[in-house]
């Protein structure tokens, strides 16, 4: 393959107007969600925010039913039918017995049996696999603005309240003892979380829009101990991965959703086997112990008992 | 029951206080009033309510009945003079955050929102870092510290906040003896400088050499006072129901 046939494999898709959308759209939420990432990973709510992503599915037919496939109507659906499996789930587990995850574990599935059910009454024909798996090519001007919508609101809230969401994340009753309000971060946190599901939607579907969510931030925790260059490199992973994955799927002829998803994945396993810091398969050329620590403690003990560190009793 | 002297205007002031879970009180009309430059040890059996005290100190829980005053006004979340530390394994140890940032955080609470990091803000971090001997480690993420390293870091934090009150919840628990020793001179350096400090802890070994002023807990004040005389062998019988060998 020369030069010429690789840079016309990577202008081809350029030359139409919906690719153009396509590639826009997928940069945006790409690079949204793999930011807001790092704050589901570190709070722990991957299971939760997967649960959220199913829950979706009747959200989105009902709007589907109701008003056609108009993007404002399927964010909010979407939005709707989201948050009534999360608040659902926590009203349920504070008055049963039932514990909150097996209660968000139940009605996010039910919900989703729903959706599928639903889909079938929707007025315009749609296939269902759009829904699950993603339909990139058919972004209109209206996902576009919803893509810059939520890229707005994710990333200007998670900036403004970084410091409070750090020490939320690091340490809630630290948090909660310094004045902030906790549960009022954690619900915000959840909205996004949300917002950035429902605008993944046309490029990964809803069954894999937490992978969007998830794989860059997870990559991204494999690779730094700094909370910021976690934050930007789940961005920027993101944001790579599913214009990369996107380019696959037009050349291969995919649905965008998995290329995008398996881009992410050979990433976050290139980085489990081998991140310098975290890569397990690093762990034999890292020294076994960290050396200036342990000659430290060797100066100290000359020092005050000027004889040489015994076993410990 | 003893008391210390009554002092103007102590920095904290406990009275009659009465904290429940789902109406059981774990600790009930407790008086106490402390002045700056102590290490105080909070003493007793488990279930005696020592961290049920740390926790309505640092505005965690609400009081049933009774006030906590701190100088003088009433005690409210977010005063950046009272610092709190949690127990070690309530911690995410592999948070992406190394000493130094996590020394930072301490600044937060002067920062607010939107202010950027100052010259000022800066070299309170520094000062933090040199005065618990972090310096060399100040660039490692937390996990890869030693326990004591790891406790020193959280009273830095504290130290670049300017806390003025610390409570410490269990700090020596799971600590070798250098680490042990490491802690407890930094907390000495802290009440040298007139800082309070309010540590529960678990066991009597060497509580003296620890704490100059004890607290000693069963539900409500068994005593309060000099360690040595609020570990009397009458008092911790009373306050364990049972004789303690401490040691």
């Amino acid at each position: 393959m020369n030069l010429h046939t690789i840079t016309n494999a990577l202008s081809e898709p350029f030359g139409y107007a919906f690719m153009q959308r396509a590639f826009l759209s997928c940069a945006l939420i790409g690079f949204t969600n793999g930011f807001l990432g790092t704050f589901v990973i570190l709070r722990r709510q991957a299971l939760l925010a997967d649960a959220l992503s199913h829950s979706l599915l009747p959200g989105v037919a009902v709007a589907a039913i109701f008003v056609g496939l108009s993007p404002g109507g399927l964010l909010l659906g979407g939005l709707v039918a989201a948050m009534m499996v999360a608040l659902g789930g926590q009203l349920i587990a504070r008055n049963s017995r039932l514990k909150d995850e097996t209660a968000v574990a139940s009605l996010y599935i039910i919900a989703f049996a729903l959706g599928i059910v639903l889909i079938r009454f929707s007025k315009v024909r749609v296939d269902l696999t759009h829904f699950l798996f993603g339909n990139i090519l058919g972004v209109g001007d209206g996902d576009l603005w919803i893509a810059y919508g939520a890229a707005f609101i994710t990333l200007s809230t998670l900036t403004l309240l970084q410091r409070q969401l750090i020490i939320t994340l690091f340490d809630g009753a630290v948090a909660r003892a310094s004045g902030i309000r906790v549960s009022l971060i954690e619900t915000l946190l959840m909205c996004l979380i949300v917002l950035g599901l429902v605008a993944s939607l046309q490029a990964v579907g809803v069954l894999l829009s937490i992978g969007l969510l998830i794989l860059p931030a997870a990559t991204a925790y494999l690779l730094t101990d700094s909370f910021p260059k976690m934050l930007w490199s789940g961005a920027l992973i993101g944001m790579i991965c599913s214009v990369a994955g996107l380019f696959l799927s037009y050349h291969a002829n995919i649905s965008s959703g998995p290329c995008i998803i398996l881009v992410l994945a050979l990433l976050l396993g290139t980085a489990y086997l081998f991140s310098p810091r975290y890569g397990i398969l690093m762990s034999s050329r890292r020294r076994g112990h960290l050396h200036d620590e342990s000659l430290e403690r060797w100066e100290g003990h000359q020092g005050h008992d000027h004889h040489l560190p015994g076993p410990r009793e | 029951m003893k008391t210390l002297e009554a002092i103007p205007q102590p920095i904290l002031g406990i009275s009659d206080l009465t904290v429940s879970y789902n109406r059981v009180p774990a600790i009930h009309h407790l008086t106490i009033t402390l002045d700056s430059g102590h290490c105080v040890g909070v003493f007793g059996p488990n279930g005696a309510g020592k961290s049920t005290l740390i926790k309505a100190i640092a505005g965690l829980l609400e009081p049933e009945t009774g006030s906590i005053l701190i100088k003088g006004r009433p005690q409210r979340r977010g005063a950046a003079f009272i610092a709190y530390m949690p127990q070690r394994d309530a911690v995410d140890w592999d948070f992406p955050v190394t000493v130094r940032g996590l020394v930072e955080m301490g600044r937060y609470p002067h920062l607010g929102l939107f202010a950027p990091f100052s010259g000022r803000d800066r070299e309170a971090v520094d000062e933090a870092l040199e005065l618990f001997q972090l310096g060399p480690v100040s660039h490692r993420q937390i996990k890869a510290l030693s326990g004591g390293q790891q406790q020193r870091a959280f009273l830095a934090r504290a130290w670049a906040q300017e806390a003025d009150i610390y409570l410490l919840d269990e700090p020596f628990a799971g600590l070798d003896r250098t680490s042990g020793d490491a802690l407890a001179k930094a907390l000495h350096a802290l009440r040298d400088r007139g800082k309070l400090l309010l540590v529960s802890h678990h066991s009597l070994t060497e509580a003296e050499a620890l704490f100059d002023t004890a607290i000693l807990l069963n539900g409500e004040l068994v005593a309060q006072g000099p360690t040595r005389d609020v570990l009397s062998s009458a008092n911790l019988q009373c306050a364990y129901g049972t004789a303690v060998y401490s040691g």
